[in-house]
């Protein structure tokens, strides 16, 4: 079995602060990690591939050259194989472009029977790259999962849902966006590993190399222009009233009356 | 395999950060600090080799370890320091227990112990220390006898008593010096050797999660092939060889407690409210109590790392440079902590905070692998014999370098270290000509003002180049700002204390000496220091924000 993960390189949000006046992010100081989700969506592609002897999991990212950082990690954590598509001509690319790029690098790689990635990257919470990869390759793909097994070509996912879960089948090859645990803490590799994740394989792809259309990639292959980007109002608190279910219906009828919601 | 590259070295340190915030939270530290408890759990951890193996970075490649380079050491300790310098003070042992082995053992003693210390997760203890021989070694007590058999010598049988061993309650293995027939020798004894006992966990000022106990050697009997070398004699040149290298480890720590002590300081001024602001925007507040000390560390850090990529370059010893780093980086960092008590005001004097176990912690730094006094001569000494064999010409040397760099980088500041040089340079002269070395006090002060101005120098060099390492965490403008203010304060030293020494010392005056300070240019050259002072307690606010 084959498996590719796609991370990206983010700043650690948690330290990220906003600039009240311009409404641009503040990253002096800020240091990049590998965005959480998709380390979550690794550790799982790598509990895969414990269970599937002769499995294979290849890394592949879209980022700078400094991104050499998460791929290093991945590879010392137990991933096979980085790939990092990696050209000027990538730079300013949406959600779109980006998935168009990481497409073709997945092509290139050849046969696949999974991809993983994670729900949504925290720089941008849009997880539309994931879903968008998918489309490209024209694959199935199961979002927010918690989980995945493969057995046999049949992958089963459990997947989360409002208020629950639900277990979702695919025949494989098929594309998961992985949703993690709220108390979720990632693995991080001890010295040896990192050392030994010198000497795995590792390449670097241009636009050229994945045989890219620069006109889909980059800001000009972007659908998406920003407005404009401004932290939300806060919420103010909302009104708690107590009662018995009548009692409180006639309430809520009476509120709803009051907002014009209801004609009364 | 390779060496470490930079991108491994920072996957290590987000490890090792990554294991402290899970593992070693402010609560848990406070709590052993305050039991006076050696976590021996976590070490064994850290030396796991499936968890972390830190340990591996002090082996080489050939027994298993990973040889780190000494600039991957320095994080390393630094990164340790800022989590909790007893936990760094028992690593660090370990390093120091496996240096006379890694300098002066044979290839089959390497092979065997380097071996076992990778693999088994042994804690080491480097014991010299005893009581009548601290800085001073020549009253070593401790004594190795030979036993022979048959007329052919097949060990050694150690009495005496060790004094202020970090992990000397809980080490696997020892090594000890102790004086045999032919001089002062390093011997590997283990634990379970019989007649080897530990005393009590002493109760320290600080660093009480680091195990610090006395030893016992009664009879101890040791084979004759853990004799380190297999030669008699050779302890304190096996000693000595490492010294640069092990205080720039402890120039490390006090860079990382500096670092950790400033950075609560400079985060809880952004929210601590009086008088209508934050103290963040205080002048009277930043410029007293964080900007000269993250001017003091920034330069500290320039210092360490130039010497520590001189060391990765194949240059042997560096003794002077070694002191210079260990004395100049943990006075910063001892300072540092100091003053961030008071910039948390009664909270920082609440234990509820964390300078104010770092402040008892870092304090250590300045005692331990050489007293900082011992530092001073030993910094004197080194370039005393620099400044003899040159004619005087060492500082001159430093100083038309930092003129040629004032040339091509005007803005950092550069021309006033050159002042600054040139007049250490006249300093030494009239100290050599009126034979004023024979006051120790000026020997020592001499020390200190060397050091102040060789780390400026380096702060300058840093400051002026174009890819200045990022482990400083400040943009360039800030960089160069810091230079700036470094140099400035050099230059203004070793004017005025090079003079108040001189002057106070010489039975014959001065004569010309005050005339060939420069002194009317460094005072010109302060022109423009409060306006730094502003940009960078303006850049310490946007890089380490209140979270
Ligand atoms: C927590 C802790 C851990 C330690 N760990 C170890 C360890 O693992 N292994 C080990 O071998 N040792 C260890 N030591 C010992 C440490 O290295 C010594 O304490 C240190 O070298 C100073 O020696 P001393 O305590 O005998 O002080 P002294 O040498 O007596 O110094 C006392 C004071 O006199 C000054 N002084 C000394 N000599 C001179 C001089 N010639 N001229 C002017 N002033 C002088 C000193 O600077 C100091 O201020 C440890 C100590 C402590 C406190």
């Amino acid at each position: 079995m084959r498996i590719a993960v796609c991370i990206k390189q983010v700043p650690d949000s948690t330290r990220v602060k906003v600039d009240p006046q311009t409404g641009t992010l503040i990253r002096a100081g800020v240091p990049s990690i590998l965005n959480p989700y998709d380390h979550y969506a690794l550790e799982q592609a790598l509990k895969l591939k414990k269970h599937h002897a002769g499995a294979e999991l290849i890394v592949l990212s879209m980022g700078p050259p400094q991104a050499v950082s998460i791929m290093r990690l991945a590879l010392a954590l137990g991933a096979d194989k980085g790939i990092l598509l990696s050209d000027r001509a990538f730079a300013g690319s949406d959600t779109w472009a980006t998935s168009y790029a990481l497409a073709l690098g997945l092509r290139k790689i050849g046969h696949i029977d999974l991809v993983l990635c994670g729900q949504m990257a925290i720089d941008g919470d849009t997880a539309q790259t994931g879903p968008a990869i998918a489309q490209q390759l024209r694959i199935p793909q199961i979002t927010f999962c918690d989980s995945v097994s493969v057995s046999g070509r049949k992958l089963t996912a459990k997947q989360h849902i409002d208020g629950g879960h639900q277990v979702v089948e695919a025949a494989l090859p098929v594309l998961c966006t992985m949703t993690m645990p709220h108390d979720y803490q990632p693995a991080y590799p001890a010295f040896l590993k990192i050392m030994q994740a010198q000497d795995k394989p590792f390449e670097t792809w241009t636009a050229q190399d994945i045989g890219a259309d620069t006109s889909c990639l980059g800001l000009e292959g972007s659908p998406t222009r920003v407005d404009r980007i401004f932290a939300p109002p806060a919420r103010e608190k909302g009104e708690v009233f107590e009662g018995g279910a009548a009692e409180l219906a006639q309430k809520l009828l009476e509120i709803l009356r009051q907002e014009n919601v209801l004609k009364p | 395999m390779p060496n470490l590259d930079a991108v491994s070295r920072e996957l290590m340190l987000d490890s090792l950060r990554e294991y402290a915030k899970r593992r070693l939270p402010f609560d848990y530290l406070r709590e052993n600090d305050e039991k006076n408890r050696f976590p021996e759990e976590i070490l064994r951890e850290m030396y796991d080799i499936d968890v972390m193996g830190i340990h591996l970075l002090l082996i080489p490649k050939e027994y298993g370890g990973l040889g780190g380079s000494t600039f991957d050491i320095y994080r390393v300790c630094e990164a340790l320091a800022r989590i909790d310098l007893g936990v760094a003070t028992s690593v660090f042992a370990t390093f120091l227990g496996t240096d006379p082995l890694k300098v002066g053992g044979t290839e089959e003693q390497k092979k065997k112990w380097m071996s076992r210390i990778a693999n088994e997760k042994l804690l080491v203890a480097y014991a010299a220390t005893e009581a009548d021989a601290g800085s001073d070694l020549v009253n070593l007590r401790t004594r190795a006898e030979h036993i022979t058999k048959n007329g052919k010598l097949v060990g050694y049988k150690i009495n005496g008593n060790k004094q202020w061993i970090s992990n000397g309650g809980v080490a696997d293995i020892l090594t000890v010096l102790a004086l045999a027939p032919g001089g002062p020798s390093w011997f590997i004894v283990e634990k379970t050797a019989e007649g080897f006992s530990a005393n009590k966990h002493e109760d320290k000022h600080g660093i009480r999660l680091s195990n610090t106990a006395g030893l016992s050697f009664d009879d101890v009997i040791v084979p004759a092939d853990q004799l380190i070398g297999e030669a008699e004699g050779q302890g304190l040149s096996q000693a000595q060889a490492v010294f640069g290298y092990t205080r720039l480890m402890v120039a490390a720590f006090g860079l990382g407690a500096g670092w950790e002590a400033l950075e609560t300081a400079i985060r809880y001024s952004q929210q601590r409210i009086q008088a209508g602001g934050q103290l963040s925007e205080k002048q009277g507040y930043t410029h007293k109590l964080l900007v000269p000390h993250a001017v003091r560390l920034t330069a500290a850090r320039a210092y360490i790392e130039e010497v520590a990529n001189k060391l990765d370059g194949g240059d042997h010893g560096l003794q002077t440079e070694g002191a210079i780093g260990k004395y100049y980086a943990t006075e910063a960092g001892n300072k540092a902590a100091e003053d961030s008590i008071q910039a948390l005001g009664g909270y920082g004097y609440t234990r509820d905070f964390s300078p104010e176990k770092i402040k008892r912690d870092v304090k250590i730094t300045c005692i331990y692998e050489g007293t900082n006094e011992i530092m001073e001569m030993t910094i004197c000494r080194g370039r005393w014999q620099e400044h003899l064999k040159s004619r005087g010409g060492y500082y001159a040397a430093i100083a038309s370098e930092m003129d040629a760099l004032h040339a091509s980088s005007p803005d950092v500041g550069a021309d006033a270290c050159a002042c600054g040089l040139r007049a250490l340079g006249r300093v030494l002269e009239e100290c050599r000509v009126q034979k004023l070395t024979r006051h120790q006090h000026v020997m020592f002060s001499l020390g200190s003002l060397i050091a102040e101005a060789e780390v400026a120098a380096a702060m300058c060099r840093v400051a002026a180049s174009k890819n200045p390492s990022p482990t400083h965490r400040l943009d360039r403008d800030a960089l160069k700002a810091i230079a700036r203010v470094s140099a400035r304060e050099s230059a203004f030293n070793l004017a005025s204390k090079g003079l108040k020494l001189v002057t106070g010392s010489a039975p014959a005056g001065v004569g010309a000496l005050a005339e060939g300070m420069e002194l009317p240019q460094i005072e010109a050259k302060q022109h423009g220091n409060t306006a730094d002072m502003d940009l960078i307690a303006a850049k310490l606010n946007e890089y380490f924000k209140a979270k």
